[in-house]
């Protein structure tokens, strides 16, 4: 104890900036990028009753700062914002139950992901984006005869691309392929629902050899660079590529700086429908959080139907709630919200859920798609040899977890089963 | 004769094409990042890229109302600062113990120097943090800058311990028996001597501390340096955004080696220039 104190006393006496706060600390892996960050602070935090100072983070830097706190038993986080997928790598019991503030989105889906299995909330749906395509106009000349950009099928986007390439001379289909792209998403929420009405049942099965083929072919009129690509705005701008595949927020750029140069339009459709993926971030509080009340007023702040409209205009993520969205929103947000209520509500739509269930494996599953795409298409194996070899690895992985199959996949009794 | 010549001009010139080099390599990414930083969004994006600054301030007004800046700054600076005074305060009297006796277990005390050096910080930054949490060493500069120390201390004794080894012990004894006992001999004679070697370790130290990301993420909330603060903000921004922040960071850090290179200089024997 005298240790302590004299090391606090050291500390005090170096006259250090030690400031003393009463705000809520909302420690987010999400709004990283600095105008976002800023947009957060200066347009959703500062209406809040209770102040709070935002912290954007890395992933990394952020689950080490929590695990610290959980395991010193007290800390400086109050409220956290994180992706799904980070929360179901955490064990509930060191969240927070957030039942009794009776909030939540207006899908029962969501609600139900956000339990993480267990039976109450762990946490609330904060915000939600998805993927969708984008190109530069000057593309559009070049669609295939008789299609329509707004239900194009995998066939006419491919056709497309390499009418581009013919007349350009250069592969303008750009694909986030790079180390930090969302590569494994395209596969998981849009390639294998369209082609195999499914993800896990249906990984190794005949369609899925079929649905590979057709990335391939995809692969050989797209940008080769794409390798390098994990935010398909940058080389939208540049014009390096001219027709692209990525996450709304990391589209964003592209229309807010040249709104009457590009459109978004919803992802291409396969056999088994137009298959897309939501994507949903939450709002938790952890078991350490220093004021529990302040940051149970965060969380309602955060789910506030105009908090919800501010969080758009700062992040490009949309409401969770039931909203009116204003017609005075940025470009990207516009362009988004129009591509994914087409993509949602086209007649083929096949939404394929987020991943659940797989706790902390969910890096091990994504890592599945990720090789098989490497192995399938950029080193050339052969299809049938590299999915027979990846399914018991895939398998291990549902058989660990005892993760329930997801749609679209047929709901399973316990692990879901690769066929 | 005519061979040596066609030798010494060969010789010449490949020295001088070194020189040009070497300062291309260091100077043109800065350059680049300077005009980068110095443009406006559309012309960063546009092809063929622009090479001379438009002074275009967009960016870098971004920043300067970027909330927290300037307590990030400070904070960086008390940081750097103060790593620098650790390593030198533990690192000298290290360097010196090893280049003057003999003891018990010395060369495995330089290889556990070096050890320090072997962890990554990821992996020790749970354990610290929640050590540093425990004992209230938790977000403050102080606390930050003892680890930075660890980092900067293999570099501190390794230096000063060549140092120390330069001087000859005679200069030493020499004052010793004119009447200066060990610490007035350290302070009057050996000290002068190593001080640009000094400056040349704290300069490691510095930057070194100013560099560090990890660590200053997870142990500063409140008190973030500004590498901390930026750095993860600047990895997902666009492309304008980053030009403009890599600049501000590197902007403190050059300003710095520059106010005192004249002593890391003199160590090389090119004093003073």
């Amino acid at each position: 104890m005298k240790i302590k104190h004299s090391v606090i006393g050291l500390t005090v006496g170096c006259a250090i900036s030690l400031s003393v706060n009463a705000e809520v600390l909302f420690w987010s892996t999400q709004a990283k990028p600095a105008q976002e960050t800023q947009a957060m602070r200066e347009q959703v935090l500062s209406s809040s009753a209770t102040k709070v100072s935002y912290q954007a983070n890395d992933g990394g830097p952020w689950l080490t700062r929590l695990q610290a706190e959980l395991k010193a038993g007290s800390g400086e986080i109050g409220v956290l914002g994180a992706l799904h997928g980070d929360f179901a790598a955490m064990n509930p019991d060191d969240l927070v139950d957030l039942d009794s503030l009776g909030l939540g989105a207006a899908s029962a889906t969501f609600n139900d992901l956000a339990k993480l299995g267990t039976s109450s909330a762990q946490y609330i749906p904060w915000m939600q984006a998805s993927y969708v395509m984008a190109a530069n106009k000057k593309a559009l000349k070049y669609l295939p005869e008789g299609a329509d950009v707004d239900s194009l099928t995998y066939d006419q986007l491919i056709a497309w691309a390499s009418n581009v390439q013919k007349e350009t001379g250069s592969a303008k289909f750009g694909f986030p392929a790079g180390p930090k792209g969302l590569k494994h998403r395209f596969f998981q929420g849009y390639l294998y629902p369209s082609y195999t009405d499914g993800v896990v049942r249906t990984f190794a099965s005949d369609k899925a050899v079929k649905a590979w083929e057709k990335f391939r072919e995809l692969w050989a009129v797209t940008n080769p660079a794409s390798t390098n690509y994990s935010f398909l705005q940058e080389q939208l701008l540049s014009e390096e590529v001219w027709i692209a595949f990525d996450h709304t927020s990391r589209l964003a750029n592209a229309f807010n700086e040249r709104p009457n140069d590009f459109v978004a339009f919803p992802a291409p459709a396969g056999p088994e429908g137009r298959g897309f993926m939501p994507v949903i971030a939450g709002i938790a509080i952890p078991r350490t959080a220093p004021n529990m009340n302040e940051a149970k007023n965060v969380v309602k702040h955060m789910l506030d139907p105009k908090t919800q409209l501010a969080t758009l205009r700062a992040t490009n993520f949309f409401p969770v709630v039931d909203v009116d969205l204003p017609s005075d929103l940025p470009p990207a947000v516009q362009a988004a919200g129009g591509a994914i209520a087409k993509m949602s509500g086209s007649p083929d739509a096949n939404p394929g859920l987020l991943p659940a269930g797989l706790g902390s494996k969910g890096g091990d599953f994504n890592r599945i798609f990720v090789d098989s795409f490497e192995r399938i298409v950029l080193a050339n194996q052969d299809i049938r040899a590299v999915l027979n070899d990846q399914k018991p690895k895939l398998q291990a992985i549902m058989n660990e977890t005892g993760a329930p199959c997801w749609a679209p996949d047929a709901p399973s009794n316990g692990a879901c089963p690769v066929e | 004769m005519t061979h040596s010549v066609a030798s010494g001009k060969s010789i010449r010139f490949l020295y001088i094409a070194s020189i040009v080099l070497l300062c291309a390599w260091v100077l043109g990414p800065l350059y680049l990042l300077a005009v980068n930083a110095l443009s406006s969004p559309d012309t960063i994006n546009q092809f063929p890229m622009n090479l001379i600054p438009e002074f275009d301030l967009e960016s870098l007004i971004f920043f300067a109302n970027f909330y927290g800046m300037l307590d990030a700054l400070i904070n960086s600076i008390t940081v750097a600062l103060f790593t620098m005074c650790f390593s030198i305060c533990l690192g000298a009297p290290a360097g010196y113990a090893l280049a003057r006796f003999d003891f018990v277990g010395k060369e495995l005390f330089r290889v556990i120097i070096l050890m320090t050096r072997a962890f990554p910080l990821p992996l020790l930054a749970l354990p610290l943090a929640v050590f540093f949490i425990e004992t209230g060493l938790d977000d403050t500069a102080f606390g930050l800058s003892l680890v930075h120390t660890t980092l900067a201390l293999p570099f501190a004794i390794l230096i000063t311990f060549s140092l120390f080894s330069g001087v000859p012990r005679e200069l030493e004894e020499a004052a010793w028996t004119l009447g200066c006992n060990r610490f007035a001999a350290f302070r009057f004679v050996i000290l002068p001597l190593i001080l640009p070697g000094i400056t040349a370790s704290a300069i490691f130290a510095f930057v070194i501390s100013w560099n560090e990301v990890f660590a200053s993420a997870v142990l500063t909330i409140q008190n973030r340096t500004l590498t901390a603060f930026l750095l993860q903000n600047l990895d997902t921004a666009p492309l304008h955004l980053k030009f403009a922040g890599g600049f501000i960071l590197v902007v403190p850090a050059i300003v710095f080696i520059f106010a005192v290179r004249k002593y890391l200089f003199a160590m090389w024997g090119i004093s003073n220039r």
